[in-house]
């Protein structure tokens, strides 16, 4: 399947066009001048998306006793490191990261997976009961309550050995796999069918033909569904303080939950707890989402 | 090989293009390798998600504090559930709160989409800053806008002279919801954001260029044009936002921990102090009414959109 | 009929917990020491058990203690692999664990005979499992009103032993422009753990009220012989013109934190608040002047008590299997040095009849009321959880109905007595 030229010339100008370069003539939009209004007004809007970063940012560096003063706005004077240091030691971070990476990782990849799998099989055979069905049964499950299924969750975890970051792994693939299926579900419907049935003329067989041509092409929705994943996994305090039997094989959020009761009020160290915990979220994001908009275009534009 | 309309529109119960070119309704055989694709997710799916649930809903049914000895009780739980005023007020809170949620997150996100694939400065920029908000945990989110509320807010109401301002609204039995609307607004926007952004980057230009073409402004485009093509888009988000909402719990905790009084307080709330107080199998009642609750205005919602989606 | 919940899951979990603890100690456990679990969640104690444990495990090599302060105790008690030694605050929910029977029985514990039996009926006071000790108090917290002794000398103050002489100081003190009590209505918890359970407690015999509440029933209403209703009114009456004459204007939109800060920075000349918020005040002005007192509100001093809680006590799960290994560490806890040790650091107050006398001049104010037993527990704290009654006590001094509150809390009780 070789990309034709014409394809090639249009996914750049829509890249160009993200970034913010001069677009050329045939550009998608005809606001041919910058869109000053609307940029202001975004601008605004972002401010009040940065208010709670800079807050969280000033106050992870500050001594204990200016975190308590109450004046979240104030700048660190001095500029101190402890809370980053009494953090570390106090919820042993090198070991509950790399278990949460480990468990969020595993989450994303199991997630992707199956989900595209399941959401190809059900797209490609709608007219089957079964498939069709399983759809909707999927889908319903989205709905319910976690604390209906909480408790029993327990007890079947630790009857089955999966009272540990493995069990929580798949309980997190299984809750996004709902949404995941619903997503890709809907981007299989704008994947013309004449792709797969010139694959198989050429002699390729389903198999073949899901995992070179159309999981490729499923891209821009993996990431999308990767990154809604790795959030869910990575933040979720709920399911790991319930499931993990074993304290030392805690992940990140349960472990720095010490921080959240209401008697303690060392907000230099559960800042910076939060702050190392979120780095990894904001990176990963900033690294994917370059290619989550690139490869929503190529999508698009194929046409 | 242009992207026609129809490829593009996202009815949820309209068969797409089946396999091999089968004509629907043939008995055409399914290729196997199609089950090794749904079956895994279906079988751990139903282990992990079904059965439990199953559990929990058998469990409602009885007086089970979670473990220990249970008995068999029948529709008590049912009943008294419906006779708690307690309960009927978190319902009635929260769905009021989750709609005007939903309204406010569509709203707000679908214009910053629109923006944000538009011509604009710091475009890229801009669009990763606005997915902070997803990636801070919930906690923090709580904390600070709590203080915000409880400190800032009323300081610059104070100093601007209004009155309903100058003192925190969270601790205003009336407003106090609003500020959890606001809170929970502004950490749903980024994934509503995200899909919205997806959604109209799907839309090809061609159509726009024709549009142009024949005249149409820029309103009209937006209403006639932009707006059918992410239809599909827009009903996902309404009902998964929906039951999002309806699901508030994190931030009331935080915020507002069901007050003043109990004026915030949401099902989730209640369904949740089920496990600590020992009032297991009640609240899984509770939960079992929210669940089919919830399940029914989903459908009600796909049903009536179901007729505007076919273009 | 009842059935036992998790019999059958019991014995397979614990086969499967056995197996897999055999196969991931392997690592560390092939003929070495045995491993207790052992859980503390309260924050401001960590650092200290944190090195007690250290010199404990360090000091011997039979035991190795493992210090968990994360984990969901009704996740493990579900899975039947709960920690083999919790030491944590003694309330309504752990009470529930206790009367399924889930603790086991150290009556036969030299450390049993040593509690004070006035605390050891605190414990009682929720609920009892026939036939076992299950829980051993290690440390009270005595509260009260915690008071800036610097503010009071100032304005020629004397602590208050009747609901008059308060009522004057309030007034004083409101005259001379000072803010009489700190309050901060906007956590729940510190309206029920302050002002209601002070005033209640000062004036009504909590135990054997609630006593009653659990015997009516789902006969409690306004006709019954005690009701929150009729039993509370006077007292929450009391809490709510309190806190609308002698607190701060701004009080709703302040939280614990914000108080500590408050009171710390002097702005008021009494606050409602535990021991623990010793620390907090602390971390702020580390050398104010800080007594405390029972809130009058009668008019007999006589009545006067101090509220306590069991903020730790010691148990051990019948489902552990470590038990031996539990015991010989919760000995060395409850050794008098070490309890002696942790009451002084975290001012509580010792629960054994050779504890050492409280000496700490913020919450030496208590002692002579604790020694005469002159306590009761919270009655906010005998309220089940799936009451929100703090959240309708905040709505109380925010200004709603007292009687409607009061009579909503009956309706709340004789609604779970149908269920339960």
């Amino acid at each position: 399947m070789s990309v034709q030229p014409a394809l090639v010339v249009e996914t750049i100008e829509a890249t160009e066009v993200l970034e913010g370069r001069a677009p050329r003539p045939a550009n998608r939009f005809r606001m041919e001048r910058v869109n000053w209004p609307g940029t202001i007004i975004i601008a605004l809007c972002a401010v009040t998306v940065l208010i709670p970063l800079y807050v969280t940012l000033t106050t992870a560096f500050k001594t204990q006793a200016q975190a308590a003063d109450g004046n979240a706005f104030s700048l660190p004077a001095p500029f101190s490191v402890d809370g980053f240091v009494e953090a570390w030691n106090l919820t042993n971070f090198p070991v509950a990261f790399a278990i949460t990476t480990l468990v969020t990782a595993a989450t994303v990849a199991g997630t992707i997976l199956l989900a595209s799998m399941a959401s190809f099989a059900i797209a490609r055979n709608w007219e089957r009961k079964l498939f069709r069905w399983s759809f909707y049964y999927l889908l319903m499950a989205m709905f319910i309550p976690f604390p209906v299924l909480a408790l029993p969750q327990i007890q079947l975890t630790g009857l089955t050995g999966l009272d540990n970051p493995v069990g929580v792994t798949i309980l997190h693939i299984m809750f996004q796999l709902s949404f995941s299926v619903l997503l890709f579900t809907a981007f299989l419907r704008s994947i013309p069918l004449e792709l797969e049935e010139s694959a198989r003329i050429d002699g390729a067989s389903t198999w073949q033909a899901f995992w070179q041509l159309i999981f490729p092409l499923l891209a821009p929705m993996s990431a999308t569904v990767g990154i809604f994943a790795f959030l869910a996994s990575w933040n979720d305090f709920m399911m790991p303080s319930l499931i993990i039997s074993d304290p030392s094989q805690q992940t990140l959020p349960v472990v720095q939950s010490i921080f959240q009761t209401q008697f303690s009020n060392n907000y230099n160290v559960s800042f910076a707890s939060y702050l190392m915990a979120m780095a990894p979220a904001i990176i990963v994001y900033l690294f994917t989402q370059r290619w989550v908009m690139e490869g929503v275009t190529q999508g698009a534009v194929k046409g | 090989m242009a992207t026609t309309l129809d490829d593009v529109e996202l009815d949820l119960t309209k068969p797409p293009a089946t396999a091999h070119g089968a004509v629907p309704g043939t008995r055409t055989k399914v290729e196997g390798i199609y089950y090794l694709f749904l079956l895994p997710s279906l079988i751990l799916f139903t282990l992990a998600i079904t059965l439990p649930a199953v559990i929990g809903i058998f469990f409602s049914f009885t007086n089970s504090i979670g473990f220990g000895d249970w008995e068999f009780v029948g529709f008590i739980n049912y009943i008294a559930a419906f006779s708690d005023p307690a309960i009927l007020q978190s319902y009635l809170f929260t769905f009021g709160f989750a709609a005007v949620t939903v309204l406010v997150v569509n709203a707000v996100a679908f214009l910053l989409a629109v923006g944000l694939t538009s011509r604009i400065r710091m475009k890229t920029g801009l669009r990763s800053i606005f997915v902070i908000p997803m990636v801070i945990s919930g906690i923090v989110i709580a904390f600070v806008f709590n203080f915000l509320f409880s400190n800032s807010v009323p300081a610059l109401g104070q100093a601007l002279g209004i009155g309903w301002l100058s003192e925190s609204i969270l601790a205003n039995p009336d407003l106090a919801w609003i500020a959890i609307v606001i809170v929970t607004a502004w950490q749903a926007i980024p994934g509503t954001l995200l899909i919205y952004i997806a959604g109209l980057l799907s839309i090809p230009g061609d159509v726009y260029e024709a549009a142009d073409i024949d005249g149409a402004g820029k309103f009209a485009q937006l209403t006639r044009i932009t707006l059918p093509l992410v239809a599909g888009y827009v009903v996902i988000n309404v009902i998964l936002g929906f039951k999002g909402f309806l699901n508030a719990y994190d931030i009331i905790v935080g915020l507002t921990a069901g007050g003043p009084g109990t004026a915030t307080r949401s099902i989730a709330m209640t369904i949740v102090t089920g496990f600590t107080s020992g009032d297991y199998a009640y609240q899984m009642a509770n939960a079992t009414i929210f669940f089919l609750i919830t399940v029914a205005i989903a459908l009600l919602q796909l049903a009536l959109t179901r007729g505007r989606n076919v273009l | 009929m009842p059935v036992p919940h998790h019999t059958a899951v019991r014995l397979i979990a614990a086969i499967v917990a056995l197996g897999l603890a055999g196969g991931g100690l392997a690592g560390c456990a092939a003929g070495g020491p045995e491993q207790v679990r052992f859980l503390l969640s309260k924050p401001e104690a960590i650092p200290y058990f944190r090195d007690l444990v250290d010199e404990y495990n360090s000091s011997q090599d039979e035991v190795e203690v493992v210090l968990d302060n994360a984990s969901n105790l009704q996740a493990g008690f579900l899975r039947g692999n709960p920690p083999d030694l919790g030491l944590l605050n003694y309330n309504m929910e752990m009470a529930r664990f206790m009367e399924r029977g889930a603790l086991s029985d150290l009556s036969d514990m030299p450390e049993a005979d040593r509690i004070l039996p006035e605390v050891q009926k605190l414990v009682d006071q929720y609920a009892t499992y026939p036939g076992r000790t299950s829980v051993l108090p290690y440390s009270v917290m005595a509260a009260s009103v915690i008071y800036n002794k610097e503010i009071f000398e100032q304005n020629e103050v004397e602590v208050p032993t009747t609901l008059d002489e308060l009522v004057e100081v309030c007034q004083t003190l409101t005259d001379a422009g000072v803010t009489p009590f700190y309050a901060t209505y906007k956590d729940p918890w510190t309206v029920a753990q302050g002002w209601f359970d002070y005033t209640v407690g000062g004036m009504v015999d909590v135990a054997s009220f609630y006593e009653k509440m659990k015997e009516l029933g789902t006969e409690v209403g306004p006709d019954s012989e005690v009701s929150f209703e009729k039993t509370f009114a006077e007292p929450v009456s009391l809490m709510q013109q309190l806190s609308d004459d002698c607190t701060n204007p701004d009080a709703a939109s302040k939280g614990y934190g914000d108080g500590n800060l408050a009171f710390a920075q002097g702005e008021a000349a009494m606050y409602l608040q535990g021991p623990w918020a010793f620390g907090e005040i602390a971390k702020t002005s580390p050398d104010l002047d800080l007594g405390t007192f029972p809130l009058p509100v009668t008019d007999d001093p006589d009545d006067l008590k101090v509220r306590v809680n069991l903020d730790l006590a010691a148990w051990i799960p019948e489902a552990s299997d470590h038990k031996e290994a539990a015991r010989q560490f919760l000995s060395y806890l409850f050794e008098k040095d070490v309890m002696d040790e942790y009451n002084a650091a975290q001012l509580g107050y010792g629960t054994t009849t050779d504890a050492a006398p409280v000496t700490d001049p913020r919450i030496v104010g208590m002692k002579e009321y604790f020694d005469a037993a002159a306590f009761y527990q919270g009655a906010s704290q005998q309220i089940p959880l799936t009451i929100p009654a703090a959240n309708y006590l905040q709505g109380v001094v925010l200004g709603s109905d007292v009687e409607s509150t009061l009579s909503t809390m009956d309706a709340d009780w004789a609604r779970l007595a149908l269920r339960q």
